[in-house]
């Protein structure tokens, strides 16, 4: 008992005690705290700022160009085409004699762009327009949320195929189509969290001083749903990848000379029959890893900052 | 009950409309056309082709004929690309192939699914808990799309069990491979949201008072928990099916069955526009079907939904 109550009176306890109030004061404070003792998601923030890498600097390794056929192995792909170290294709050579390593890093590149701009875009326009069906209700609400309702019970693959064939297949018509595809990410959540947000007291003494609605959505409420934004995000840009990669392995998507995880997955599936396996496995094993990190990392941020998962 | 089916139909018709509409106009106004080539054809045999499909009308003349003729007549008119067959040949031909593995799917899911997650709920942080729970995070990271090569690796190229592709009319053997690349991820979900809702369930109230009464463990499971933990994985089975109908166009391409997705894929590579607006709404359609079936299956178990109908 005496031993607790000196220990309560220590020097080092009011030191430990402050300094424990000043570091966990805030949320995200505390949700980092959260997220740093995931292992995995740390981790997994670590493979995931290496694949990043590896598309930003991975060309600087590659000892031949995307575009530059190997003549010498061009016709002998199965027996000289395989990863060497002393010719340089570290990754083997594709179907078509190019290098395979050079090819991986520019589909990594286009992926992640695709993933990590199209994502965060779509969740924004979603959560935008669930904030505006939450906050205003009435007729608003049900025009959205019907809207809702229908472009979820329709297979986004139909509308892919269609606008690509209509509009041509770029790199940009496959981030705007697949922000068309996703806009209802996040957007129920985002409604739900400003319908029980709205009637607060800090919202009411806003409006009493005079705010505009679009202000106190965009300056009050949104700092308050920020982290089911974050969560979204985190879920829909595997999402995106991974549709992006479907389509492109289908043939509608990337187009060559440009190339994705999923075309290139779509070549390395077409040859394999020859014995050529490495055209598939490197591929892939980029778009499982980054698939795997992304996982973790959202499960990370789920149980950072979700109320409700909170250990 | 009736009325309730009666009014989903009903917006079933305007949000058909809509997507015809906007599909319509949309391909008639995008620049190119399916008959435009490298080498443009004289303007006499331009003239001849667009009469011949009926593009030479105004657009809503041929849009109410669209309209008109798939309504009475259930006829999506020609293929632009493919000279010697209608939209309606290909959907004679391939639909009854991607409804069959698809359905073959659907069992595989359900029938493996559910167990799966109810012995890892009962076996709660067990080794099969684990592996169960290890398994389904797996297989949702491996899309069909990259599933689908390492089966046909495993199955056709390593070990010749099965047929790598083709449809040889339905035979048992070229139906495996396309049901589990299919359904697996699903599998895996139907099998994690199970193990999640059995576990609520099975520390529900009522099911201790079922303990208490002394009931054996079977007729607990069977009679009391079963029904309650299957309600949210028949919801999910809604989002289910429609990312299904997605992957069955996959599946259509990777392994040859023959079936629609091929078509609607070569559809858009050749902008055969009647073809890919037939089949959208034929996929639509199939979507629409499936969700109400669902719906009404819902308020069928759940008597609480049934009453709010």
């Amino acid at each position: 008992m005496t031993d607790t109550r000196k220990r309560l009176n220590s020097k080092e306890f009011a030191d430990t005690v402050a300094e424990e109030m000043i570091v966990s004061r805030s949320f995200w404070a505390d949700a980092r705290r959260r997220f740093l003792s995931h292992r995995l998601a740390v981790f997994s923030v670590f493979m995931l700022l290496a694949l990043l890498l590896f598309a930003l600097f991975g060309q600087y390794f590659a000892r031949w160009s995307f575009e530059e056929i190997d003549w010498n192995v061009l016709g002998r792909i199965k027996t000289e085409g395989a990863p060497s170290l002393e010719n340089g294709h570290w990754f083997g050579v594709d179907d078509l004699g190019r290098d395979l390593y050079a090819r991986v890093v520019q589909g990594t590149r286009t992926s992640l762009m695709v993933g990590f701009v199209a994502g965060p875009l779509a969740v924004l326009l979603g959560a935008t327009l669930g904030a505006l069906a939450g906050y205003f209700g009435g007729r608003l609400d049900q025009i959205i949320t019907g809207f809702y309702t229908i472009w979820i019970s329709i297979p986004y693959i139909i509308f892919f195929v269609v606008w690509q064939a209509f509009f041509g297949r770029s790199l940009t018509q496959m981030i705007i189509v697949i922000i068309i595809v996703n806009w209802t990410a996040g957007l129920l959540i985002v409604r739900g969290q400003v319908m029980m947000l709205k009637h607060r007291e800090f919202v009411d003494a806003a409006r009493m001083l005079g705010m505009s609605d679009l202000a106190i959505i965009f300056k009050h409420l949104a700092p308050n749903i920020l982290w089911v934004i974050v969560i979204y995000t985190s879920i829909v840009i595997p999402e995106v990848i991974m549709a992006e990669s479907l389509v492109s392995f289908l043939g509608v998507g990337i187009q060559e000379p440009n190339t994705s995880w999923g075309a290139l997955i779509s070549e390395g599936a077409r040859t394999m029959t020859f014995g050529t396996l490495w055209q598939l496995a490197f591929p892939a094993a980029f778009f499982v890893i980054a698939q795997v990190s992304l996982y973790y990392i959202g499960d990370g941020l789920r149980d950072a900052l979700d109320p409700k998962d909170r250990r | 009950m009736f009325n309730y089916t009666l009014r989903r139909l009903l917006t079933v018709i305007p949000t058909l409309l809509v997507l015809i509409v906007f599909s319509f106009y949309l391909m008639r106004l995008a620049p190119g056309g399916p008959f435009t080539s490298e080498k443009p054809l004289p303007p006499a045999v331009m003239q001849n082709v667009l009469e011949r499909y009926g593009m030479d009308q105004p657009l809503y003349v041929q849009l109410w004929t669209y309209i008109k003729n798939i309504v009475f007549h259930f006829d999506f008119g020609p293929s632009f690309a493919q000279k010697d067959r209608t939209v309606n040949d290909v959907i004679v031909q391939g639909f009854p192939v991607t409804l069959t593995y698809g359905f073959w799917s659907a069992v595989f899911v359900l029938v493996l699914g559910i167990p799966l997650g109810i012995i890892a709920a009962l076996r709660h942080n067990s080794v099969w808990d684990y592996t169960m729970t290890g398994l389904a995070i797996f297989s949702q990271i491996f899309p069909n799309f990259v599933l689908a090569p390492i089966l046909v690796l495993l199955f056709t190229l390593s070990w010749g069990l099965l047929p790598g592709g083709g449809w040889n009319g339905g035979q048992w053997e070229y139906i495996v491979m396309p049901a589990i690349a299919l359904g697996t991820s699903y599998m895996a979900g139907v099998a994690r949201l199970t193990r999640g809702s059995m576990l609520e369930v099975l520390n529900a109230p009522f099911i201790l008072t079922a303990r208490a009464k002394g009931l054996p463990e079977r007729v607990i499971i069977w009679r009391h928990a079963l029904k309650p933990a299957l309600l949210p994985t028949l919801t999910y089975m809604g989002p289910v099916f429609v990312y299904m109908i997605t992957g069955s166009v996959f599946i259509d391409v990777f392994f040859s069955t023959g079936g629609i997705g091929q078509d609607f894929i070569d559809g858009a590579y050749s902008r055969d526009y009647s073809m890919l607006l037939g089949l959208a709404i034929l996929y639509s359609l199939l979507t629409f079907t499936l969700n109400l079936m669902l719906d009404l299956m819902y308020a069928w178990i759940d008597p609480k939904v049934r009453s709010s109908l």
